[in-house]
């Protein structure tokens, strides 16, 4: 195996391992059996169709957002607005959709609708893009701050009419625009599960992302700059550009997350949909590692987990989940650095250059 | 009383006051932190996890000043993990403060629902109420603002801040470390613990915040930090890293906070949202503003040149 | 007398790079001693760790006959070995006092500095010295020699019994040459081992009292000095001993008749870094720029290389490839593949339709690859595991790569680091650049590279060309025109 193959491995062991640890000791702490939670946990999601089918749909969204995050990280920025840049795209694909004419055939609404995540994602992403590539304004707290600015902008648009009156969310988007679920499409043993289409969508998305990086000048570029803003500023590479670029198109890939709960699942907009689906999404990237293969397994690890928390709520709080994304982020990446240590031996590699400090 | 006299009135100064609290106390985490060069998101955390380790303390003793200490220690904890994780450890800053908010926003739901079987709410608390000083007007919340244990505690810690770092062996160590940890190194400091007891001790502080934002509402409610720890980073990096001004750059967030609360009992629904999001818009501004003076004589100066990097 | 400080069989690595192998050595009280060397002999390696600034491999450090343990600065300060390193360990933002008590500060209850018990102790040493120091103005304010002076300050108020410099004439004027060893020599004879890291053979000449000579992180020799016709005979020993038994084999270079000219500066200013540069390079001629580190020369590259643009006077170069003096920040992208580095920033030439054509880009880095040398010859290699000099190779191939595409070539500080063989490779490259036609631009602080290459040498001091000489001009000459003439150090220069 190469040297990069096994820090990936020993990385991603540990954070298993460190996360097997958190929850056994906060289960124990809780006063419940580690092991029969865990049973309970596993049996509620790989146990059943159902749970199966709910894991899956809960890491589409991950998966989207994981890609997202990492193609921020490869321009070694931190998306950490993928929330905010979910939501918008999510309340303009339930208006759009909403909006279309009700006979809309699927082959006109669809592309239409699905267009719009990723153009409302982007442009929420835009203000944090300009503000690093023009003025070198660190990106961590202006997307956190436009994930807020969101939250009361969703709401504000919702009140203000786009929402079906006396609720908080969009009315029904057409039945031309809605995602088919894969029960629908010939996996009745998925039944009464809400993964659509969405997700193989999301596996393209995967896929072409990794392309992107690795085949095309721009995304090449991209990770360059990442690497090493002034080599690359020195060989005329225009860094501010790649690097604004970088965090637009981290942003329309969230927006992309949105379909998956809008279109593939209720079938409309409701305020405070696809929460934690952002900041998963950084412990998906950081525990996927940069390959797309990482990146599902990770999103199907975090979708299990988020599903499993629903399952064994009753028992344990689901709460616990979240703090267990925390517990095994931190791991990786310690784990990561010390590999990375050990193995260069005395060789420092060099840190990740990111402009202006928060 | 109309808009304009509100926000001019001794009840608006009275809970600017009273809500600057936790974002002065966060923004002296934020400067200790960062003038020993270490990168700190993890502020929104500690604000929620001193916040609950107050009000359990104070539930479980009775007495408010055990919460503050709990809050306190809960925060140097915190701190302290995250000065391990990124200067031990050697992790980015950024992913081990959104690893400690993850933890902490999560975890505080886990203990809520552990001791009090509830996952929004903890059992109220007295705090430091008053009874000497009761009345709904302006002029008395004023009074009991000033008279707070956790205000007066607050500004005694911006005076303390300021003569440490600029007048101890310890202020100097950490502004050099900040500053070049190569070179303090090389004259014999220990960079990596200096940073550790800095991160600490704005741990510390910045837990005090959370007790106060707890003790204010009378109860923990989970999620209750709302992204005071953010805005009072930015207020650190907008006033250029200095204790003095970044506690005035908190007031001023806080002023405005204040004032999307009266708007908010003033006006419709809606103009409620525009309200709410007035301080993160406001910190949006301020960032450009940095950012786009930050050559030609920043209207904060440059941050500390060691930020980030470490020793060897 | 037992040696104040011994040195025993330290060790040292860099990854692939063997810096410090096995050296022994000893210090004594009351004399100078030089420890010289080529670039990359391991020099100031061996001295940080004697200072405890770096932990050796294997080896001891003994102070006064007991080992140096915990092997840190901070205990090496404690035990009074003081060092002044090149790039000085000056906190900018600080104050000269601050400066100067960082790490052993005088303080009162709670913690308080006693900044009057500092500033004292600080005058007496500083009389002791014999100069004088703001002490309230932040450090990165002050000139290069005050720097120096208050670095010195630092170890002596740290009651150092030995004290340690490295290269410390690199950014002085001839005067404060002078001065410093004046100070020195005070120093030894009170007692001290002074010990000083140079190059530079007529220091070692007028002030060693020892020498002791260091190649390819070896010790070679420990001389004692003397004066005067003997001094000269033992430098020439010196001499010897630094390049090794086979003298370096001359360049071959066809000179040719200069043709057009290809680059062109006129008053050419920027900042207060350059302040009227005129200067013109033809085609088929490798001019050098000679000049003491500080004095515009990394501003002037920047300029030609289209980076900065100058607030006055006029650039016209024709395409150039430039390859940048700090090869990790510039010339690099340490973390990518060799692949990735040797066709950097050229993308585009093999991109259609927006995606890269993987086996023309495969091509042409092989290509420069062979062409450059580089070893080990493993395109998937990340760059930051090969050794210093090869990975300028990796930058010089690029560079010359561009060959068909550029008629100007700027090369600043093209040997640092690098060891001899791959230097000669790099001079064999410059040199076929020019015998092909291009025009050269050299910039090297190498007096020696820049005589053996250059067909005419400029010299660069505050901003200015202040003389153009033949490369065969008298060091002495040169020498004199670089520290010219009432040079006054910058703020922030060398640091």
């Amino acid at each position: 195996m190469s040297e990069r193959g096994r820090q990936t491995l020993v990385a991603t062991l540990a954070g298993i391992a460190a996360g097997w640890l958190a929850f056994a000791l906060l289960v124990w702490i809780y006063g419940e059996s580690p092991r029969e939670v865990a049973g309970q946990l596993l049996a509620g999601t790989w146990g059943m169709a159902y749970g199966v089918g709910q894991v899956l749909y809960k890491a589409t969204p991950l998966l989207l957002t994981g890609v997202a995050v990492d193609l921020a990280l490869r321009a070694g920025l931190f998306n950490i607005g993928a929330e905010g840049q979910l939501a918008v795209a999510g309340l303009a694909v339930g208006t759009v959709g909403a909006s279309l004419p009700p006979g809309t055939p699927a082959w006109i609404a669809l592309p239409a609708v699905i267009a719009v995540a990723p153009i409302a994602g982007a442009a929420w992403a835009g203000v944090p893009a300009l503000l690093r590539a023009r003025f070198g304004a660190h990106e961590v707290i202006s997307t956190i701050m436009m994930n807020r600015i969101a939250g009361a902008a969703v709401g504000l648009a919702l009140a203000r009419g786009l929402a079906v009156p006396g609720t908080v969310r969009t009315p029904d988007v057409v039945a031309g625009a809605r995602l088919p679920r894969l029960e629908a499409l010939g996996l009745p043993s998925l039944h009464g599960s809400a993964v659509s289409v969405a997700l193989p969508l999301a596996l393209v998305v995967a896929v072409l992302a990794a392309w992107w990086l690795a085949r095309s000048r721009i995304g090449r570029e991209t990770v360059l700059v990442g690497l090493s803003p002034s080599a690359c500023a020195a060989e005329r590479i225009p860094v501010a550009r790649r690097v604004g670029g970088a965090l637009v198109l981290s942003g329309a890939v969230a927006g992309l997350a949105a379909l998956a709960p809008v279109l593939g699942y209720k079938g409309y907009y409701e305020s405070g949909m696809g929460a934690g689906a952002g900041f998963g999404g950084i412990a998906v990237a950081l525990l996927g590692r940069g390959h797309p293969l990482g990146l599902l397994l990770a999103a199907l690890l975090f979708g299990t987990l988020e599903q499993g928390g629903l399952a064994i709520n009753a028992r344990v709080p689901m709460e616990v989940m979240t703090v267990l994304q925390g517990v095994v982020i931190v791991a990786v990446a310690l784990a990561d650095a010390r590999v990375r240590a050990y193995v260069a031996g005395s060789i420092a590699l060099p840190r990740r250059s990111r402009g202006t400090p928060p | 009383m109309s808009l304009l006299a509100s926000l001019l009135s001794v009840t608006m100064l009275a809970q600017t006051l009273r809500m600057a609290v936790p974002y002065v106390c966060a923004g002296l985490g934020g400067v200790w932190s960062e003038r020993s060069g270490v990168v700190n998101i993890a502020l929104e955390g500690i604000l929620l996890a001193g916040g609950l380790g107050g009000v359990v303390a104070h539930v479980a003793t009775g007495s408010p000043w055990a919460g503050v200490l709990a809050g306190a220690l809960v925060g140097a904890g915190i701190g302290l993990v995250h000065a391990l994780i990124v200067v031990r450890g050697r992790v980015d800053a950024i992913v081990s403060g959104i690893a400690i908010n993850l933890a902490a926003a999560g975890g505080s739901r886990f203990v809520l629902r552990s001791l009090y079987d509830s996952s929004s709410n903890s059992p109220p608390v007295d705090g430091f109420r008053s009874a000497l000083l009761g009345g709904a007007g302006g002029g008395a919340l004023l009074v009991r603002t000033l008279v707070d244990p956790l205000t007066i505690v607050t500004a005694l810690l911006v005076v303390a801040t300021g003569w440490t770092l600029y007048r101890t062996r310890f202020g100097l160590r950490v502004r050099a470390c900040g500053e070049d940890p190569v070179a303090s190194a090389s004259v014999g400091v220990d960079v990596p613990r200096v940073r550790l007891l800095a991160v600490s001790l704005g741990g510390a502080i910045c837990g005090l915040g959370g007790v106060a934002l707890a003790y204010d509402e009378h109860q923990f409610q989970s999620g209750m930090s709302g992204g005071r720890g953010f805005i009072a980073l930015a207020a650190v990096i907008l006033s250029g890293w200095r204790p003095g001004r970044a506690a005035a750059a908190c007031v001023a967030f806080a002023a405005l906070d204040a004032a999307q609360i009266l708007v908010q009992d003033q006006a419709r629904a809606a103009s409620g949202y525009v309200a709410q999001m007035l301080p993160y818009v406001a910190t949006l501004v301020a960032l450009w503003a940095i950012a786009r003076r930050r050559g030609a004589g920043a209207i904060g100066g440059r941050p500390p040149a060691g930020l980030g990097r470490a020793a060897d | 007398m037992p040696a104040l400080l011994s040195l025993d069989r330290l060790d040292k690595r860099y990854g692939a790079v063997h810096a410090v192998t096995g050296v022994s050595l000893a210090f004594e009280a009351g004399k100078i001693h030089a420890v010289v060397g080529e670039n990359g002999a391991g020099k100031s390696t061996l001295l940080k760790m004697a200072a405890g600034v770096v932990a050796p491999d294997a080896g001891e450090v003994r102070v006064g006959g007991e080992v140096l343990a915990p092997h840190t600065a901070a205990e090496a300060i404690r035990r009074g070995v003081g060092m002044v390193q090149q790039h000085f360990a000056l906190v900018g933002v600080l104050s000269a006092i601050d400066n100067v008590m960082l790490g052993a500060e005088p303080v009162n209850a709670l913690g308080r500095l006693d900044v009057a018990r500092a500033r004292a102790r600080a005058d007496a040493v500083a009389r002791e010295m014999g100069v004088s120091l703001p002490w309230d103005a932040p450090a990165e304010t002050l000139g290069v020699g005050d720097r120096q002076r208050l670095e010195i300050v630092r170890t002596l108020v740290r009651e150092a019994r030995v004290v340690i410099l490295d290269e410390p004439t690199a950014v002085l004027t001839a005067g404060e040459v002078s001065q410093l060893y004046a100070t020195l020599r005070r120093l030894a004879e009170g007692g001290r081992a002074v010990i000083v890291v140079t190059h530079r053979l007529d220091e070692v000449r007028d002030h060693a009292d020892e020498v002791t000579v260091l190649r390819h992180g070896k010790r070679v020799s420990t001389r004692i000095m003397q004066r005067g016709e003997a001094g000269v005979d033992l430098l020439r020993d010196v001499t010897r001993d630094i390049m090794g038994e086979e003298p370096p084999p001359a360049l071959e270079r066809r000179r040719r008749e200069p043709g057009e000219v290809r680059l062109e500066m006129k008053d050419v200013h920027l900042g207060r870094a350059l302040r009227g540069v005129t200067l013109r390079v033809r085609a088929g001629e490798i001019v050098g720029i000679a000049g003491v580190e500080g004095n515009g020369q990394r501003e002037l590259v920047r300029v030609l290389a289209g980076l900065d643009a100058p607030d006055a006077g006029e650039v016209r170069c024709d395409a150039a490839a430039v390859v940048h003096e700090d090869r990790h920040a510039e010339g690099l992208v340490l973390a990518a593949t060799v692949r990735d580095n040797l066709v950097l920033g050229e993308l585009a030439r093999f991109t259609r339709h927006g995606l890269v054509d993987a086996v023309a880009l495969e091509r042409e880095a092989r290509a420069r690859l062979d062409r450059g040398g580089v070893v080990p010859p493993d395109l998937d290699a990340l760059a930051v595991a090969l050794s210093g000099g090869n990975q300028q190779k990796i930058v010089i191939a690029r560079a010359v790569g561009r060959s068909d595409r550029v008629s100007v070539f700027v090369f600043a500080q093209p040997t640092r680091g690098v060891d001899l063989g791959a230097a000669r490779a790099i001079h064999g490259e410059m040199a076929r650049a020019a015998e092909t036609g291009k025009a050269v631009l050299l910039v090297s602080a190498d007096l020696a590279e820049l005589r053996a290459l250059c067909d005419r040498i400029l010299v660069l001091a505050r901003g200015r060309v202040v003389a153009e000489l033949p490369p065969d001009a008298p060091e002495r000459v040169v020498g004199e025109a670089m520290l010219g003439g009432g040079l006054e150090p910058r703020a922030g220069a060398g640091a």
